[in-house]
């Protein structure tokens, strides 16, 4: 370790990073300094030492063989919306006309089924006439066996409550006729009781 | 070398026109030197070159936010300084450079092997902050200011780390005036 004062300025020197007049008033020092002189000579067999050991090769070279992938610049970052705008635009035009070519289809496929229909042959719609007016006469006949069923219960239903009346009746009068006869022979036979 | 960082200036602003050529041209120049630098602070050759080419994957995708075209060379030192660090607190959080192993690395070709011993035994007791302050000052010639920019911290820290590594290396590399490895 050095014990000159201007210990610090030499290892500057040593590795070139004093100004230009500091250098020569070092240069001019050192002249006269053995030890500033001892210490420099360390200082540059030290540094030797380390640079003895040389660089090594890369093993393997680097290279950027993509194209320009660079960050958006400006113009690009400025562009941006109009693209995104532009693509939206494209997007529906591509749905509009998807639109319009879609429907055409199902129109081809809507108008063909009456032509169908309407070359079928004429007996078909007579047999389907006729299964119709069938089973609307069978629905009538059920409708009319029904109805007369029903009517019979409900004619024998009213008969059944018109003899229940009756009967109810002849007993009310019986009950009468019996009560009359019994105040009778009672208005016959005043002291009877007694 | 105003010469040198002229072209480099002129090649980011290539670069920043979208010539990837250019930028090709700025990694052949520097590729070696930031590989080494990552090697002598990491010690492993695969590593290193794993960090060489995240630092220029980088340096390409923020090559529009570096200010001074002159200061290409610190700018993407720092990158590598900072990838060095960010790749370490990865891997183990508890673990820094400083359980890097200078005797992991291969034999340097060409040199006596005692000398390669003794140099890193000499780099391996350093702390980690005054071994890269040597590999930026001796190794890679960056001026204090520039090493200031790397490292972020002040020129005076910065040269306390260094004389403080010189002074211990100096002991074992060069023990006596005028002596020394031959």
């Amino acid at each position: 370790m050095s014990i000159c004062s201007r210990a610090e300025d030499l290892r500057d020197y040593a590795f070139d990073e004093l100004a230009a007049g500091d250098r020569l008033s070092m240069e001019q020092h050192l002249g006269g300094c053995g030890e500033c002189a001892g210490e420099l000579d360390r200082l540059r067999v030290t540094t030797a030492a380390l640079r003895a050991l040389p660089d090594r090769e890369i093993p393997r070279r680097i290279a950027f063989v993509s194209d320009k992938v660079f960050a958006p610049s400006r113009w690009s970052r400025f562009l941006s919306p109009v693209w995104g705008f532009a693509s939206a635009c494209v997007m529906a035009a591509a749905l509009i006309v998807f639109a319009y070519h879609r429907p055409v289809e199902i129109r081809t496929l809507v108008s063909a089924a009456p032509q169908q229909t309407a070359a079928a042959p004429a007996d078909i719609t007579n047999q389907v006439n006729e299964a119709v007016a069938k089973a609307v006469s069978q629905v009538r006949a059920e409708d009319a066996k029904s109805t007369k069923v029903l009517l019979e219960t409900m004619n024998r239903n009213h008969q059944r409550e018109q003899q229940t009346l009756m009967e109810a009746v002849k007993v009310m009068q019986n009950r009468v006729n019996t009560s009359t006869l019994l105040a009778s022979l009672d208005r016959r036979q005043p002291g009877a009781g007694q | 070398m105003i010469f040198r960082a002229v072209e480099d200036a002129d090649l980011i602003t290539r670069v920043r026109h979208g010539d990837v050529e250019a930028f090709n041209l700025l990694v052949s120049r520097w590729e070696k030197r930031v590989f080494n630098y990552l090697l002598r602070l990491t010690g492993k050759h695969e590593d290193s070159l794993d960090l060489t080419q995240d630092v220029f994957l980088k340096a390409y995708q923020n090559i529009r936010k570096l200010d001074d075209t002159a200061r290409f060379g610190p700018w993407l030192y720092r990158i590598a300084h900072n990838e060095a660090y960010s790749q370490f607190r990865k891997r183990k959080p508890e673990v820094g450079l400083e359980d890097t192993t200078w005797f992991e690395r291969e034999p340097a070709p060409g040199v006596a092997p005692d000398l390669a011993m003794a140099v890193n035994a000499a780099l391996d007791r350093l702390t980690p902050e005054q071994r890269e302050a040597v590999v930026l000052k001796v190794y890679e010639g960056f001026k204090f200011d520039e090493m200031a920019e790397i490292l972020d911290c002040p020129v005076s820290t910065i040269k306390s780390r260094l004389y403080t590594a010189l002074d211990l290396m100096k002991t074992e590399l060069a023990p006596g005036s005028g002596r020394g490895f031959r």
